[in-house]
């Protein structure tokens, strides 16, 4: 992976971040335009990064953590963006920019080498597998940054304080809509995740489910994320409650992917054989 | 009393109900140091306008008037949340009532509209005379170039604005929302207006009598609905704004929990800005309803206010400038130095008397019996005032017969010397 890219991605990615943190407390409308812009620089820069690592190996660079990790920011930025285009969501770039920069920057922690993929892993399974569990599962990340901003405006507006902050928040409603769009994405997306992961295991390990940690874990996330969108669809399941569960949701995911194979190595993560 | 120097029980409790003003009025004056006044209560303040050529003993009456409105619901002293202004600070204070300045939102322009209605209310009662009449009118007109010169009124946030503002912050867009009105009172025929021109397009209207509320959805395109059936409709409302004078709780906890359920935790919006409190405190624990009251917007308000100083303060300046207008006025009129040179020479007599006797022969007399005799010969002069002055009224139209009596007691008291 080409180090240099990287290095500018991140520090993009800073300065993406300084710019929507300024306009939290500055309201200015450049400001306002111009971090989404700064963002989507270090998205392209970091692209391109990931692109000569696809054309030079001809697999994603997943095969390291650090790699995952900067995957998995680069599908974060991407699904922000889309958002941004749309609902115009600056303050979610507040949450969303530094978390990309961090993770971008933790992934310089664990080493630049280039990751040699074990030989088990060189199939098409990977890219399609890997892709749609992270995208899955960067869809809640913004679900779960999309809850905070709903549990902030919703905690002001009961203790009726005011803070202009809040001002240029979405509302309640089009927060909570955004949230169930996010839901309604992710959740598919998830599924095809776990889905393509088992047939792999399947084709590989001759195995469909071997209760695997990973798999376990996914598994209880897949429920939970299953209830609540049927909550939300048939029994009046919003607001407060739906924010406070998908944040929980993304913490168990989240939590796992993080930490999961140090405390539960398993044959997931190329670890295994 | 306002918003700021009476928390809302305490101004529920002093109110007047629109109907009983008149009454009020007639009760206010038997005082008999009371000749002018003009009682004005809305949601945030009970005021008593009145003109007295004895300042002091006027106040205590009105005091005295406030406590026993009040002791028919409740007794506590009032004292602590009371103010009083005599003279020109009294002027004054009208005057920033009238251009809003004392209101909750400055720059509201609803209260100029409340003053105009019982001013009249007063004129219809036959309490105002020549005094408050120009008073009056010439608050009107500094709340007029108030509006014309600074920049306060266009852009103030009035409590309807600060509504609809918390409004869109709940709310992603008001087009498809509903909202029901309890109660015709001002306030929320005023924000139901303001509602309709940020997008809200169904509304319903509901009031005890229904053919108010009927009228009054006739004159903002509103659908009027049966007061007894209201807690049935709720669960179509996402807005509810509680405005009536009635002094139980209309929506508590219980019901609004039910309603949710129905409308499957859809957000409801509650804006309590009656007189009195129409919604249970409690509703605001529950999730995904928001309760708003007067003093909660207040809360909010005050923020903007803060923001409008600058224009305040040349607000401000408009006032003392018609301040002093007015005053000058005032010490124009002969009556009022030639009462108070009365009231200052008999003053004077009963000084020299008292100190010369309780010098003299009344040394002996005890604390108790000094105040005794202080507050008999107090009572004395007023009593031996009371006559002339109501004669002299300051409403008096007989521009001959005045100028006869001030010429008579001046002469008579020695007063022009």
């Amino acid at each position: 992976m080409d180090v240099t890219l990287l290095k500018v991605t991140a520090v993009l990615y800073l300065l993406a971040s300084t710019s929507f943190i300024v306009y939290i407390f500055l309201v200015r409308d450049f400001v306002s335009r111009l971090s989404p812009i700064i963002l989507f620089a270090g998205f392209a820069v970091h692209t391109a990064a990931l692109g000569i690592h696809f054309l030079q190996t001809g697999y994603p660079g997943v095969a390291q953590f650090r790699e995952a990790l900067s995957f998995y920011a680069w599908l974060l930025v991407a699904g922000y963006l889309l958002i941004q285009l749309k609902y115009r969501l600056s303050i979610l770039g507040a949450i969303i920019a530094p978390l990309v920069f961090l993770m971008t920057l933790a992934a310089f922690a664990f080493g630049t080498g280039a990751g040699e993929l074990p030989p088990g892993l060189k199939t098409y399974w990977l890219p399609v597998h890997v892709t749609l569990a992270f995208l899955g599962n960067a869809v809640f990340a913004l679900a779960f940054g999309v809850s905070l901003m709903y549990l902030l405006q919703e905690s002001y507006l009961k203790r009726k304080k005011r803070a202009s902050v809040m001002q240029r928040f979405p509302s309640l409603e089009a927060l909570d809509k955004l949230n169930y769009v996010l839901l309604v994405w992710g959740f598919p997306l998830m599924t095809l995740g776990i889905l393509t992961g088992s047939m792999w295991a399947g084709i590989q390990w001759g195995n469909y489910w071997s209760w695997e940690p990973r798999q376990i874990s996914s598994g209880i996330a897949w429920l939970f994320y299953g209830v609540i969108l049927h909550g939300r669809i048939t029994a009046g399941l919003r607001g407060k409650k739906a924010a406070l569960l998908t944040m929980v949701g993304f913490v168990v995911v989240i939590g796992y992917f993080l930490l999961g194979d140090s405390i539960f190595p398993s044959r997931h993560g190329g670890r295994f054989e | 009393m306002n918003h700021r120097s009476a928390p809302i029980e305490v101004r529920e409790s002093v109110a007047f109900e629109t109907s009983y003003v008149r009454e009020a009025l007639g009760r206010l004056r038997t005082y008999p140091s009371i000749q002018e006044s003009v009682i004005l209560s809305t949601c945030n303040r009970v005021e008593v306008v009145a003109a007295a050529l004895n300042g002091v003993s006027a106040s205590e009456e009105i005091k005295a008037f406030l406590a026993e409105q009040r002791a028919r619901k409740n007794r506590h002293s009032l004292d602590d949340h009371v103010y009083i202004h005599h003279g020109p600070e009294a002027v004054r204070h009208l005057f920033r009532v009238a251009a809003s300045l004392d209101s909750m939102v400055v720059g509201e322009p609803q209260i100029l509209g409340q003053l105009k209605e019982y001013y009249n209310a007063a004129h219809a009662a036959g309490t105002v005379g020549t005094i408050l009449h120009r008073l009056f009118h010439r608050s009107f007109s500094v709340a007029k170039r108030v509006r014309n010169e600074t920049a306060i009124a266009s852009r103030a946030v009035s409590v309807s604005s600060v509504a609809v503002d918390l409004a869109k912050r709940i709310f992603d867009r008001l087009d498809d929302k509903t909202v029901m009105l309890i109660g015709a009172g001002k306030m929320g025929d005023l924000l139901a207006r303001h509602l309709q021109r940020s997008g809200v397009q169904s509304l319903m209207v509901t009031n005890r009598t229904f053919e108010r509320a009927v009228e009054l959805a006739g004159r903002i395109h509103g659908s009027p609905i049966l007061f007894e059936d209201f807690p049935r409709y709720l669960t179509l409302a996402d807005l509810v704004i509680g405005c009536t004078g009635s002094p139980e709780i209309l929506v508590d906890a219980g019901t609004v929990d039910k309603v949710l359920r129905e409308r499957k935790q859809k957000a409801m919006f509650l804006i309590d800005i009656g007189d009195r409190r129409n919604f249970d405190p409690a509703i605001n624990e529950i999730d995904n309803v928001y309760l708003y009251n007067i003093d909660d917007l207040k809360g909010v308000a005050e923020e903007n206010l803060q923001e409008r100083s600058n224009e305040a303060e040349k607000a401000e300046g408009i006032v003392q400038e018609e301040v002093l207008n007015f005053t000058r006025w005032i010490d124009s009129l002969e009556q009022v130095p030639t009462i108070t040179a009365l009231r200052q020479r008999l003053e004077e007599i009963r000084q020299r008397e008292l100190e010369r006797s309780l010098g003299g022969s009344l040394r002996d007399l005890s604390e108790k019996q000094r105040e005794a005799l202080e507050d008999m010969t107090t009572a004395m002069i007023n009593k031996i005032l009371h006559a002339p002055m109501s004669h002299l009224k300051l409403n008096s139209k007989d521009e001959d017969e005045k100028t006869l009596y001030i010429a008579a007691l001046k002469k008579l008291f020695d007063l022009e010397r």
